[in-house]
């Protein structure tokens, strides 16, 4: 038995490294841990917890990664805050909204302020606050709540995709623009993703 | 040579006119003297007004885990009365799954919101509905207007809150008209027939027991003079009053009394004006005051230490009826709002002084973090309001807990009575906001801020920190790496041989990573912390939040360093909110005195410790509660409620620690004594028992057992530390950083089948991906 074991795991590893080399560069958005997805066939990421081969050790900021547009079927993520948020957050959500859309920033944070005490990990309200941060040109804060969004979207692409824009607009902000560009990076992948031109890729 | 008598007549008139012209100029001197201090005292502000510091506000809304007596309770501590009606703002009614209320208007940072009636409608534990009382239109969330918790005044010095006169209600004002100063109107600021009165009086008693001073010489007496009674003083008075009255309106006059006037003293703090009394004596708004309230407060003005309502009831109540009396007599009161009023009891809070519910400890940290922004004077000056993260309810169980268990504690273990002394904090991890605060068991005395200023040796809270250190470095650790439990002896740069123990003086054989955590055994945690070296740990601890001065010792591992409960609350916090550190903070917004928004401080977070591995560690934490040290504690939470958190004792049981958090809500407890004498508490009999009935009072949400995408879960062999399956008895579920969980199958592991075997490792599951499986 044992020994079928490590034949078995031998085999394992002499197809992944197969798998790695004929497809090097097999797209993935970030921040899900590398997927091998074998003979090259599209599977959603699994979720929670996805099984990878490789460690990812948590970074502060992503390694750049090299982008190519990627043909995996989109996740049925909810896309708004509405859909996940109980009926309190979500009126002040809303009500976050309309103080920033009327210029008033400042409002907006007080009032997702007020709807993260309610829901203290709500991705959405994260993301909102980091744009709204990124509205009162407070730079490091907009990343931070971007970043904290990331972590408890749980694989959520809709709110990384504003999540990695607001981290790649805060960068540039604050004159990064190296990093502000990977950042960029990732979004343009998940928005090229989520939002495919209307003539289908190749 | 001789005078004639027309040249010593001539002279006699010179020199009387000189003598005349110098003295009228003198007297002209000294009006315009008195007539400058008068103007300068009148223009601009006059009064140095303390800031207002405010409780955070309830949310209310569908969904809130809040019953209908609460809320009745919140209602009543915010000043709300009963009232079938609900006709006035600051009303309630409240039934067993309902309660209807008229609520306060109210300025806050972020806009206004209206007086409004409306229904709230509960289900057994929580919020079930809330809709407007009139047009049954169902409302999402709405908010209570805050309890003032305290005011940031000089030291010695005066509070008040001001009010303006058309706020006051018109009772009041000709109450205290028709009390003090019956001529107020007609007067030019001294009526010599009230004088005449008075002395009339005095004359006829032998001793003085009216006074002749109108509302106005009373406001300069306060204004400027101290209350000796001389006549050059009543002299001083009676001009001053008269120039007064020549500036200025007497509605101004009477504004300036109203806020003026002397009302009470808790302490330190004199209590001055209307606007401030009703808060001191009723707990709530000027405006929301009934006519025996009223009547109380306009007869307090002739002595608030003589008629103190607190120190002498039976004095006030006599004074209050008097004074209800003349109200009915000047037909203020109808014959039946009059014998109501006689009914009523006096309707003063109780409590220390202030009976408002004050915070002086949490206000010391409030007024410490203004003080980076704000001057000492614009706090004491410009009446600032300040919103603050104080949660009442937080507060209020953590003040309950901490009372009831000193005395039990100290009881249980024969000691004198009020040896123990606890602090203790309550804050939300990913706001990073501090929502109670005790420092020591008086919680109304704002003396030695234990929760704050009382650093001690924190002994195993630092354990956490030391296996986060080594999780850190999964090629070398993770969970279920086995430590050795072995004695230890280091030769320190002094010369000196270090020897730990453990806790119980065994040796336990090799533990488990999370085991010796969750045990709180000493050796096992010395030896990775060797491993690592003291920087590294303490680069974590400042990662966490730690800004003490600790060295890089060996003695760190055990605890050697010293912090204050806040500090605590601050590393366990960052652990909480998963590795963002949210700098701990007791205010959210300032206001101007008249309700403009002045400063915004935002939740401030950044990401100092890696997800993975605090995920890892506060599963660890997880284990101290359900088979470590923290088992106690569901004595008082309920089996479904997870928690994390780590006792801590320090050498000879001097200090008793706890710390831990739920999902929402981070508690750190410290018990001890004053002068540092060994209690006998360890952290689990001492702190933890408080600790635990806190959590249960706040209904502390539980942790989120769901990995981040980093982690991985494995089923283990607890003998071996190898990979299990459904076969192996005791197997557990240990979660990994992924890639790191061992792939070595334990000699109790049989394989069912290749697919259907539970816990696969990562290569089995790609082939079950890649077979469908």
């Amino acid at each position: 038995m044992r020994l079928f074991h490590l034949s078995l795991a031998a085999t394992v590893l002499l197809l992944t490294a197969c798998q790695t080399a004929r497809a090097p560069q097999q797209p993935r958005p970030y921040p899900e841990p590398p997927v091998v997805t074998p003979g090259g066939g599209s599977q959603p990421a699994p979720e929670p917890g996805p099984t990878s081969v490789t460690p990812v050790l948590p970074e502060l900021n992503p390694p750049p990664v090299e982008v190519v547009p990627p043909m995996r079927p989109i996740p049925n993520y909810p896309r708004r805050a509405e859909e996940v948020s109980s009926p309190p957050v979500s009126a002040l959500v809303r009500q976050a909204r309309q103080q920033r859309a009327a210029g008033k920033p400042e409002q907006a944070v007080a009032l997702l302020e007020r709807a993260l005490r309610i829901e203290s990990r709500n991705a959405f309200v994260l993301a909102a606050l980091g744009q709204a941060y990124l509205a009162q040109k407070n730079y490091r804060q907009a990343e931070n709540m971007a970043q904290k969004s990331n972590v408890v979207a749980r694989g959520n692409v809709w709110v990384e995709l504003d999540n990695w824009r607001t981290i790649a607009a805060a960068r540039r902000g604050r004159g990064e623009y190296a990093s502000a560009e990977v950042a960029q990076a990732q979004a343009d992948a998940l928005d090229l993703w989520l939002n495919p031109p209307s003539t289908p890729q190749p | 040579m001789a005078w004639n008598p027309k040249k010593l007549k001539i002279a006699a008139i010179s020199a009387l006119l000189l003598v005349g012209s110098v003295a009228i100029l003198a007297f002209a001197t000294y009006l315009m003297r008195l007539d400058g201090q008068i103007r300068e005292r009148f223009a601009g502000a006059r009064w140095a007004l303390p800031a207002q510091v405010y409780a955070a506000p309830m949310e209310l809304y569908p969904g809130l885990a809040l019953t209908a007596p609460e809320f009745a309770h919140q209602l009543e501590r915010l000043g709300y009365r009963e009232d079938a009606l609900v006709a006035t703002p600051g009303t309630f009614a409240a039934g067993p799954s309902h309660v209807d209320l008229h609520l306060r208007a109210f300025q806050f940072w972020d806009g206004a919101q209206p007086a409004q009636r409306l229904s709230v409608q509960f289900n057994r534990s929580s919020v079930k509905e809330l809709q407007g009382l009139d047009d049954r239109r169902a409302l999402e969330i709405l908010r209570l207007d805050p309890a003032l918790i305290g005011s940031i005044y000089p030291k010695q010095g005066e509070d008040r809150v001001l009010v303006r006169l058309d706020a006051v209600p018109p009772l009041l004002t000709k109450g205290l008209i028709a009390i003090e100063d019956q001529a107020f109107y007609w007067h030019m600021g001294v009526s010599i027939k009230a004088i005449l009165r008075a002395s009339f009086a005095n004359l006829r008693a032998g001793h003085v027991v009216q006074g002749g001073s109108t509302i106005t010489q009373q406001l300069i007496k306060n204004f400027f003079l101290n209350s000796k009674q001389t006549w050059d003083r009543k002299l001083n008075e009676a001009f001053m009053a008269l120039l007064l009255e020549i500036h200025y309106e007497k509605q101004d006059i009477l504004e300036a009394y109203l806020n003026e006037v002397h009302l009470g003293q808790d302490g330190s703090r004199a209590v001055h004006g209307f606007g401030l009394g009703a808060q001191f004596y009723f707990n709530k708004p000027l405006d929301e005051l009934r006519p025996h309230e009223i009547a109380l407060l306009v007869g307090l003005v002739k002595g608030p230490s003589f008629y103190n309502p607190r120190r002498n009831p039976k004095r006030a109540l006599e004074r209050r009826n008097l004074v209800l009396g003349v109200l009915h007599r000047e037909e203020l009161l109808s014959d039946e709002d009059y014998a109501a009023a006689l009914d009523q009891p006096l309707g003063v809070v109780q409590g220390r002084g202030g009976g408002v519910e004050r915070y002086p400890a949490f206000v010391e940290l409030v007024r410490r973090q203004l003080s980076k922004q704000y001057q000492e004077q614009d706090l004491t000056h410009e009446g600032l309001r300040i919103f603050t993260t104080l949660d009442p309810r937080a507060q209020e169980a953590l003040e309950r807990r901490i009372i009831e268990a000193l005395p039990e504690l100290e009881k249980s273990r024969r000691m004198k009575e009020r040896t123990l002394e606890a602090a203790g904090i309550v804050t939300s991890p990913d706001g990073g906001e501090v929502l109670a605060l005790v420092a020591g068991r008086d919680v109304r005395f704002p003396g030695f801020n234990r929760a704050l200023d009382s650093r001690r040796p924190i002994g195993s809270l630092v354990k956490p920190f030391v296996y986060l250190s080594a999780l850190q470095r999964p090629a070398d650790f993770n969970l279920h790496s086995l430590l050795a439990d072995e004695p230890i002896a280091l030769k320190l740069a002094n010369g000196r041989i270090w020897q730990p123990k453990n806790y119980d003086r065994q040796l336990h054989g090799p533990q488990p990573l999370y085991m010796a955590l969750a045990q709180s055994y000493n050796l096992p945690t010395v030896q990775v912390g060797l491993a690592l070296g003291a920087d590294v740990v303490l680069q974590t601890l400042r990662e966490a939040g730690y800004q003490g001065g600790a060295q890089p010792l060996p003695s760190l591992f055990l605890g050697s360093l010293d912090a204050s409960p806040l500090d605590v609350a601050q590393m366990y916090s960052t652990i909480a909110s998963g590795g963002f550190r949210a700098p701990l903070s007791a205010i959210r917004e300032v206001q101007t005195q008249d309700g403009k928004p002045l400063t915004r401080f935002p939740i401030e977070v950044e990401q100092t410790l890696p997800e993975g591995p605090v995920y890892l560690l506060t599963w660890a934490l997880r284990q101290v509660m359900t088979l470590g040290t923290g088992r106690p504690a569901y004595a008082a939470l309920l089996p479904t409620q997870l928690v994390a958190g780590k006792t801590g004792t320090t050498d000879d049981y001097r200090d008793s620690w706890f710390a831990g958090f739920g999902a929402d809500r981070v508690a750190v407890i410290w018990v001890g004594r004053d002068d540092n004498q060994p209690t006998g508490l360890s952290g689990a009999n001492g702190a933890l028992p408080i600790w635990a009935r806190v959590m249960r009072d706040l209904r502390v949400r539980s942790l989120d057992p769901i990995p981040p995408p980093d982690v991985e879960e494995a089923m283990v062999d607890p003998a071996t530390g190898l990979r299990a399956d459904a076969a192996c008895l005791n197997a557990i579920v240990v979660p990994y950083l992924a890639g790191t969980a061992p792939a070595e199958w334990a000699p109790c592991a049989e394989a069912e089948g290749f697919f259907g075997r539970e816990g696969d490792s990562p290569p089995l599951q790609w082939l079950k991906d890649l077979f469908g499986g």
